[in-house]
């Protein structure tokens, strides 16, 4: 198996300490993403395993092998670079040649093998164009051939998608997992875009701007469970409530100061979860529903005014200011054409979520 | 109203066309006259390519060729390989600080560095000569190279030599195999800016040649001044000529090939 | 003991291969600069250089070689002030206004630049002698009756300093027009200046970069020039690069002519230095964009 270790990895520019101690396990095979915003140090992470930068002190290994100190032209790893990094004297098939050369293979086997990578990104018809003459998406693909026609252990994608346009990196994405599926080579793919993350990950790591690793899990997982305010505010958007935990013997409660009290799944065996002391409740909007009339079965219930509306095509966006001026975001999806009920600004609403929608963070 | 705005477009279009009428004029006027058959600037005798063949059996002239060419390509060879070998091999945290060493050459007026050269020259007793005429070119072809094959460097994506080496290169075979194709069209251009540069100079050549060494630009220089056959304009439009082709090559290969600017 | 060494010299490789190219600077740049001051303090007799004396400075504390200074001076500063004139027209028409024709443009202009200055000199005699053919083309539209004096004259020596140092006036100053943006010239507009104002308040200002360097790239090399102002002048007057060569050259005085370069290039120096403050007042603060 060649499953990645990052064993206590320290690294420091300048002073600044951009990784300290981080600890982290890529499993073998799967499409994993490296979550995080600008400046995180996901990129930091990656050229450590990639070799352009060692590491202050911890090790790194790929399977059994401490590659820590193993040289960047010696690792079994290739990187596909953010801006492609082409060859701009050599045309499309040389560049995808390049790294099968350096390590001396006939060159009929190197015809093959290139012939074979360039009919799986779709451009054979471009094998020997030079690189001016393609278009982003096409250089996009030429850098991916040219990792991956080395048949690497690890494939380490830098933000590649980021210079392309909408519906063309739509396009990639779904691209990209097909060809990792059919490769199963392993994949980490770092992005500071978190519904690409959530598209194409089969795990992920959610990374802080202290380069800290706050949550490691599926996009499921990290979503549904986030284990921190902050990864609940940088995957998807969240309501978050400053709270008491209340533990009684059949439920557990959490007294909000000015708006309510509401009924939430305590979480076990934390210490941090204790009768009297402070958290955070986390509801997503879409699981909130709201209503201009009292609603039954529902656990917890809030009154307030709908302040703003934003229509979203699929959804609507409802901002509806509760007690205390604490405003509450709602995601409705459009299920009518138009709602039966039709909420309108100023209307006085219900808002209602079940005990398991919510879940209680501690910072 | 509408008459005096278009003699107003037409004024700036039109003055551009005189400077560049002037800027021909001479040159224009020296390329007819290598054709004409009689020896005098005023009058006409028709078309004859006698000045020619006098060009092209003149001994002095291919004397002076020689010694130009022989120059012109030590030049070029010496400050390529140096200025080269400069920019590739030093860390790129010096490189900057470095460049600026070779600034003097350019700030200097000419004769300033052939007045140097000539001072240290004499006062070691060294013999003028093709050799110190060489040694002069040289270092204003230093000048040029090292700007601008470093510009040419610093334009460069650092991620190509990081690719190469991801994809198994060595860092010496990522130098030769990326970095230094991407450099070549301007090494390229840097030679043919330096060829021009050396085949035209006479302020270096006046001062560092000696009595043994005549350059072309030396021996038009001693026709001109004991009184100019018209064999002189034949030489100068075959000069224009290679000239002309010259800066088609080096436009080719700094601005297609080299992606970008002038200068 | 072997394997050391070679270890050693494989790290000592670049240091060889950069070595060259900065030996080389210094041994025949610095060096030889050096040597010139040096010389300057020496007496000369028949090769021989010895004693260390101010003399030589003190013998151009005279007129006549203050004259000679002011004279290549001026020659310099009038030059590139007729360029810039002449110049800034082209560089403008050639960045803002000549849309197919821009390459071939700069192509002509660029072209003379690297063409022989003796062959531009020279035919610049055939047009401008008395039976030349500017003389005869205005004699033969009826203009004049007889031949003007076009060369051995200051109208010559400008003419042909002007015609050699054109474009090295035309090329900063274009560059730096090709890049200004359209959108400045339009917000100008937008608010209301006519285009002469916006010329003066926009484009003058933000292209003075370009002029300076321009200015200097003509007016530095002007200042030494001898070959034009000799040659187009009659060989009447002397200037500063044609009293150094008669030192070094004629009568073989090289610590004469050192002293003498000396003196002309601390001139140059404060000359251009002022020149530069000057130029520098004028330009506009750079914003970091």
């Amino acid at each position: 198996m060649r499953t990645i270790r990052i064993e206590h990895v320290s690294k420091a520019y300048n002073g600044d300490r951009i990784l300290d101690d981080l600890n982290l396990t890529i499993p073998s095979g799967q499409f994993f993403a490296l979550l995080g915003p600008s400046g995180s140090g996901k990129t930091t992470l990656l050229r450590l395993i990639a070799g352009f930068e060692t590491p202050d002190s911890g090790r790194i290994f790929i399977g059994d092998k401490d590659i820590t100190q193993v040289p960047i032209n010696e690792r079994k790893v290739n990187t596909v670079f953010q801006q492609y990094a082409l060859f701009p004297h050599m045309n499309v098939f040389d560049n995808v040649a390049y790294g099968l050369r350096v390590k001396g293979l006939p060159e009929k086997e190197i015809e093959q093998k290139v012939r074979k990578i360039l009919s799986v990104v779709h451009l054979e018809k471009q094998m020997y164009k030079s690189i001016d003459q393609l278009s982003g998406g096409q250089k996009q693909r030429v850098a991916l051939a040219r990792a991956v026609v080395n048949e690497p252990d690890v494939l380490l994608l830098d933000e590649p998608l980021a210079a392309l346009d909408l519906k063309l990196r739509e396009r990639m994405l779904v691209e990209l997992v097909a060809l990792q599926d059919q490769l199963k080579t392993t994949f980490v793919y770092v992005t500071h875009d978190q519904t690409e993350a959530l598209t194409v990950a089969d795990t992920m790591a959610i990374m802080n701007s202290d380069g800290e690793i706050e949550q490691v899990g599926t996009p499921k997982e990290i979503y549904e469970f986030p284990k921190s305010t902050f990864v609940a505010n940088f995957v998807g958007t969240t309501n978050l409530f400053k709270g008491t935990l209340i533990i009684e013997d059949e439920k557990t409660l959490i007294d909000v100061p000015h708006v309510g009290r509401f009924s939430v799944t305590c979480p076990t065996n934390q210490p941090w979860a204790c009768n009297g002391c402070k958290v955070v409740l986390s509801v997503r909007p879409e699981k909130i529903n709201i209503s201009k009339e009292p609603l039954e079965g529902f656990a917890n219930k809030l009154q307030g005014i709908v302040e703003s509306i934003i229509y979203y095509g699929r959804s609507t966006q409802y901002n509806v200011r509760v007690a205390n001026d604490t405003i509450v975001q709602v995601f409705e999806q459009n299920v009518e054409h138009v709602r039966t009920q039709v909420i309108d600004y100023e209307d006085s609403v219900y808002l209602y979520w079940q005990t398991a929608s919510g879940v209680v963070l501690n910072k | 109203m509408k008459a005096l705005h278009v003699c107003k477009k037409a004024l700036l279009p039109f003055f551009v066309g005189v400077m560049y009428l002037f800027l021909y004029l001479p040159i224009i006027l020296l390329v007819v006259l290598s054709f004409n058959a009689s020896p005098y600037f005023y009058a006409w005798d028709g078309l004859s390519l006698q000045w020619y063949r006098e060009l092209f059996t003149s001994t002095e002239v291919w004397q002076a060729l020689q010694n130009s060419l022989i120059v012109a390509f030590s030049a070029v060879a010496l400050s390529l390989l140096c200025g080269v070998l400069l920019v590739f091999y030093l860390k790129r945290r010096y490189l900057r600080k470095t460049t600026l060493l070779f600034y003097g050459t350019l700030a200097a007026p000419e004769i300033v560095l052939a007045v140097g050269l000539l001072s240290a020259f004499v006062y070691f007793a060294v013999p003028l000569g093709l050799l110190t005429l060489i040694v002069g070119h040289t270092l204003i072809g230093l000048a040029y190279v090292v700007p601008m094959v470093t510009s040419r460097l610093q334009e460069m994506d650092d991620a190509l030599l990081q690719a190469a080496m991801d994809l198994g290169a060595t860092r010496g075979y990522a130098l030769y195999s990326v970095v230094l194709p991407y450099l070549m069209p301007t090494i390229i251009g840097a030679g043919l800016l330096v060829f021009i540069i050396s085949f035209d100079d006479f302020v270096i050549a006046f001062f560092c040649a000696g009595a043994s060494a005549q350059t072309l630009p030396l021996y038009i220089f001693s026709v001109i001044r004991s009184g100019a056959t018209p064999m002189i304009n034949a030489l100068s439009t075959v000069l224009l000529a290679i000239s002309s082709l010259l800066v088609l090559l080096f436009s080719y290969f700094t601005i297609k090939k080299g992606g970008g600017d002038y200068a | 003991m072997k394997q050391s060494l070679r270890a050693s010299l494989k790290s000592e490789i670049p240091f060889f291969m950069v070595v060259p190219a900065l030996v080389w600077q210094v041994l025949f740049f610095y060096l030889p600069l050096f040597f010139v001051i040096y010389i300057s303090f020496t007496q000369q007799e028949n090769n021989l250089f010895s004693a260390h004396t101010w003399e030589n400075y003190a013998t151009f504390f005279a007129w006549p070689f203050a004259r000679v200074l002011l004279r290549s001076f001026s020659l310099a500063v009038g030059t590139s002030i007729i360029c810039l004139l002449a110049g800034y027209p082209i560089a403008y028409y050639l960045a803002r206004r000549a849309e197919r024709w821009k390459n071939v443009l700069l192509f002509l202009l660029v072209l003379p630049f690297w063409t022989n200055m003796l062959v531009q000199v020279y035919a610049w005699f055939a047009l401008l002698e008395r039976v030349g053919f500017v003389n005869r083309m205005l004699s033969y539209v009826g203009w004049i009756s007889t031949p003007l004096t076009l060369l051995n004259n200051s109208f010559a020596i400008y003419v042909v300093m002007v015609y050699y140092y054109l474009p090295f006036m035309v090329i900063p100053i274009y560059a730096v027009l090709e890049k200004l943006q359209d959108e400045y010239l339009q917000a100008s507009r937008d608010l209301g200046a006519t285009p002469i104002q916006t010329f003066w308040r926009v484009t003058l200002p933000l292209s003075m970069s370009g002029i300076t360097t321009g200015f200097f790239l003509v007016f530095i090399p002007a200042f030494g020039e001898f070959v034009i102002p000799g040659f187009m002048g009659g060989h009447k007057y002397m200037y500063v690069g044609s009293l150094i060569s008669y030192y070094y050259l004629v009568a073989r005085n090289e610590s004469m002519g050192a002293a003498f370069t000396v003196v002309s290039g601390v001139l140059l120096l404060v000359g251009a230095y002022m020149l530069y403050r000057l130029f520098v007042h004028f330009t506009p603060a750079e914003r970091a964009s």
